[in-house]
């Protein structure tokens, strides 16, 4: 892999040697964008040992008269570009040039995934840092929410799934660090345990980029990955602090890295506590959150051919769920509807956390070490273990409440060797094996019937990925296979109890074919298609009991046999006169015996009442669909974007809508920057506008009550820099939901009972040093 | 290169190894199911004495397996019938009784009876500290001779002071239902 620091900024030094003094060189030199090679004007250099700084004219041009010999760290920041820090020793006259990945900024649909010089077919969208620090305040579900095609499916506030094109939880595959998320997944309300602040990128691979990890993933994958450690020898980080006035959240985070002697290291801590959202009308009550989380990264070149790094991450957060989300039985579930404010709605704001609630901890070790064995072919090891816990509490009788009602322990031992060689400089393979073992444990505490379970697992499998690249044709091929074995151990539902020992076997096969043409300059054709297959997860096979959030017996069935997928996605991307950009992606997915549940005509009558029953069955499903986005950069200040998904999902088999699948949305952005005024730099002002369509593909009978009505939410944004001395600052101020407008998301399991979220506004500040 | 096969083939190997001598999953350990409630008893004692009459419903294997038994009853017109509530977790041997779980936490549950004749009044007699009903004691009277059912229901953690609840309207009661279950009641 080369070194990221290279993908952003190719430094390219041309050190002339004059007569070397004290304080006399002249730094000088290009600024340029990354992709097209262009001179990028009103951009800022700041020299901080020699606290002074100018920016490029317009040919990109800048100059920085009488600087000392010695260390120089230098700051180039332009609008909406990520901050990029230099560092070297000058000894006279410099002249550089600094590429800056402009084109993130125009669309992050732009972004060029060239790692290791790897051409992709596969379309992939990505938020960057500067994008992930100024919505330091979000979770990871909801700071992807403005890539088109992504959309969330959330419990309330504190507890949000990414979806992409439809598909979620089990079905979706989310890496931390490369490392595939090993958790309960399964619950529609257990969202992924991960910290976005410890990522440089979130990337999302959209089509079928999957076969490289080991996972259940039929399509999609999400990707959240630090940067290396930027070779750099003195003490580096940003802090960052954030203010949300609903739910009057606090979030602090700092980040400090360096390049050391022995080793290079980064620690990035994260702090975060919110009390009770509110609606436009009413407290939230119990919604607040808490998370404590920390990551260490350290990194260690022994020679020029071996390098290694190791990974840890620590999750934990405690999350509210609405206590008047906390149902007994049907009739509950429709009065609580009927009500305009939830049961125990109360009129003062409160940070307390009580059942019902999430106490989640999640922690990630990975070591992984790379050896190469010329400058085209390397081996990488990595194994990751992780550890997760979670614990849910409910509102019990009996002083029970301070049991958790569900507890379920998970390890996972990850180990993987890959090569990659380039057989030339067109023709790349990669190739691996892979060995995940899982051990899901019911801890005993309950004193309730497990909803799942207890299983251990042992998934090996191994992949090949082809790339050619041809003229302007790249070809990409792929397979994998895996074998999973798994064993179950259940208590019976029928008394007496009893234990149940039963094994499945699952062998899959994926295989991928991709290609991609650059047809017109600037312009991109990629067709890709895809073969994939997901297992059964434990909780569709064996879960039995009575959900209580959503008042249904879910019943498992042990018979079920896999999903397999076919998906196509034709996208085509590309700008006219580095004005106007544009991406289009269609996609059709096709999945055979695709795992649902399913209403039965039963009604169970138990003692708390009757309840539906839902079975897990199987059919076959179409999701079709396409994400469309554009920018138009109608001067150097004013740019104006607009993205539009649409999904529709159909149950070929009984000829009805899927449900849970996310409405289509229209999304608009107005951004005017301003590259200096007064003593701040890079002053923005963004308008944007979200439009949510009712979810209209769906049956009366599929839910208890309707989807809800479209709704339109209107947010602002207003963010600028300052050099401080050696500080590079970062203010923002956002709004959302401006116009504080009641409304209901259908992917919010919450709306039964209340309404979404009113106003928001966010300050934040964060510093770079 | 020969060496970094070597190390990965015996990496996986030993993984591989490691995975095979893993014994079997331990028996997980039956929870045990203290919070169940299989049996609702409502006992009507006429105040002038007499054969009690009782409302019983039971389901031992909880939610799945068999339906479960509901027994309704018949009492006599213009009569007073002092009632009481049993509530038991059978799952266990001795059964548990869940009314004295009920009792001690008073304030934090109330039983609401439903009867679907209007010639039958069902009223409080018992009282949490705060002074609002529980209703495990309760005075069923009945007027004139009707057919119908009697629908009871124990919610947790309701709003008691909202209105009308305390009178035994729970229309704003809240909270969450423990028990909802409804018997045929005639009135002879």
């Amino acid at each position: 892999m080369f070194n990221r620091f290279l993908i952003y900024i190719l430094l390219i030094f041309l050190p002339v040697l004059t007569f070397s003094q004290t304080c006399n060189s002249t730094i000088s030199g290009f600024i340029k964008d990354l992709s097209t090679g262009k001179p990028i004007s009103y951009a800022n250099i700041y020299l901080k040992e020699a606290q002074k700084g100018t920016s490029s004219d317009s040919v990109g041009f800048f100059e920085i008269e009488a600087v000392c010999n010695g260390n120089l760290h230098i700051n180039v920041s332009h609008i909406g570009c990520e901050l990029q820090q230099l560092f070297f020793t000058i000894s006279g006259d410099t002249t550089i040039t600094v590429f800056l990945d402009h084109n993130s900024h125009i669309l992050n649909e732009f972004e060029i995934e060239d790692e290791g010089g790897k051409s992709t077919t596969q379309e992939t969208q990505s938020i960057n840092s500067k994008t992930i620090g100024e919505n330091s305040d979000k979770d990871l579900a909801t700071m992807l929410e403005n890539i088109s095609g992504v959309s969330t499916i959330r419990n309330g506030s504190g507890i949000a799934k990414p979806i992409v094109h439809g598909l979620y939880g089990t079905r979706l595959t989310i890496l931390n660090n490369g490392v595939a998320q090993s958790g309960q997944q399964w619950g529609v309300d257990h969202s992924p345990e991960i910290d976005p602040l410890v990522a440089n990128r979130i990337t999302v691979i959209k089509g079928v980029g999957a076969l490289e990890y080991q996972g259940s993933s039929l399509g999609s994958v999400i990707l959240i990955e630090p940067n290396k450690i930027d070779n750099e020898p003195h003490l580096h980080g940003e802090a960052r602090y954030s203010f949300e006035s609903n739910g009057l959240g606090n979030g602090l985070n700092l980040e400090l890295q360096q390049y050391g002697k022995y080793f290079a290291w980064r620690v990035v801590g994260t702090l975060k506590k919110n009390g009770d959202n509110k609606t436009p009308s009413y407290f939230l009550r119990n919604t607040g959150s808490q998370q404590a989380n920390l990551a260490i990264q350290i990194e260690k070149q022994w020679n020029t051919k071996w390098s290694s790094d190791l990974y840890f991450s620590s999750f934990n957060a405690d999350i509210g769920v609405l206590r008047g989300a906390h149902v007994g039985n049907l009739t509950d579930l429709q009065q609580a509807f009927e009500r305009e404010e939830p049961f125990y709605t109360e009129d003062k704001f409160s940070y307390e956390i009580s059942p019902p609630y999430q106490k989640v901890n999640h922690h990630l070790l990975k070591f992984h070490t790379k050896y190469s064995l010329s400058d085209r072919q390397w081996i990488d090891f990595t194994y990751a273990g992780q550890y997760n816990l979670r614990k849910e509490f409910d509102v019990r009788r009996g002083g029970r409440s301070e049991i958790p009602a569900l507890s379920l322990e998970q390890f996972s031992n990850f180990f993987e060797g890959k090569y990659t060689s380039f057989f030339s400089k067109s023709l790349e393979l990669k190739t691996g094996v892979q060995m995940n073992l899982v051990d899901n444990m019911n801890l005993p505490e309950t004193g309730i019937l497990p909803l799942i379970p207890n299983y251990s697992s042992i998934e090996t499998g191994f992949f090949g990925l082809l790339s050619k690249k041809y003229e302007k044709t790249t070809w990409e091929l792929g397979g994998r296979y895996d074998y999973e074995n798994r064993k179950v151990v259940a208590i019976s539902a029928e008394v007496p109890r009893y234990i149940e020992r039963s094994e499945n076997y699952y062998q899959n096969i994926s295989t991928l074919l991709g290609v991609t043409n650059e047809f017109h300059k600037n312009w991109k054709l990629s067709y890709n298609i895809g073969y994939t297959s997901r297992n059964p997860e434990v909780n569709e096979l064996y879960s039995n009991g009575l959900h209580q959030g959503v008042s249904g017996i879910e019943e498992g069935q042990p018979n079920l046999t896999r999903e397999t997928s076919i998906k196509n996605t034709i996208s085509i991307k590309g700008s006219v006169k580095e004005k106007w950009f544009f991406e289009g992606l269609f996609y059709n997915q096709n999945i055979k015996d695709y795992i649902f549940m399913k209403p039965q005509d039963e009604i169970r009558l138990t003692i708390r009442g009757a309840f539906p029953v839902f079975k897990y069955e199987q059919t076959n499903a179409m999701l079709t669909g396409f994400d469309l986005a554009s920018t138009y950069q109608a001067s150097e200040r004013f740019t104006i974007t607009a993205k539009y998904s649409y999904l529709y999902g159909r149950d070929q088999t009984n000829e009805l809508p899927l449900i849970y699948m996310p409405a289509n949305s229209l999304f608009t952005e107005l951004i005017y920057e301003i590259p200096e005024v007064g003593k701040f730099q890079n002053v923005g002002f963004t308008v944007n506008g979200k439009y949510v369509f009712k979810q209209t593909n769906l049956l009366a009978s599929q839910d208890f009550v309707a989807a809800p009505e479209a709704y339109f939410l209107l947010g602002l944004k207003f963010s600028a820099e300052k050099q401080l001395k050696k500080l590079k600052l970062n203010f923002y101020l956002r709004a959302e939901n401006v116009l504080n407008t009641t409304y209901r998301d259908y992917l919010n399991r919450q709306r039964y009972f209340a309404d979404d979220l009113g106003i928001n506004l966010v300050a934040g500040v964060n510093v770079k040093f | 290169m020969k060496n970094f096969n070597k190390i990965i083939i015996g990496g996986l190997l030993l993984v591989a190894t490691l995975s095979s001598c893993k014994k079997d999953e331990e028996d997980p350990i039956i929870p045990n199911e203290e919070e169940v409630i299989t049996t609702l008893k409502y006992t009507l004692t006429p105040s002038t004495g007499g054969t009690p009459v009782v409302l019983t419903f039971q389901d031992l294997d909880g939610d799945g397996g068999n339906a479960p038994t509901i027994t309704g009853g018949t009492i006599n017109a213009n009569t007073s019938y002092t009632g009481a509530i049993e509530l038991l977790n059978e799952t266990e041997s001795p059964a548990e009784d869940i009314t004295a779980e009920v009792a001690e936490e008073d304030d934090e549950h109330q039983l609401f009876f439903e009867p679907s004749a209007s010639d039958i009044s069902v009223a409080y007699t018992d009282m949490d500290d705060d002074g609002n009903p529980i209703g495990l004691a309760t005075t069923l009277t009945t007027m004139a001779a009707s057919t119908g059912t009697i629908k009871i229901t124990l919610r947790h953690e309701p709003a008691k002071s909202a209105a009308g609840v305390s009178a035994g309207d729970i229309t704003n009661a809240g909270g969450e239902t423990d028990i909802e279950v409804t018997f045929s009641l005639d009135v002879q």
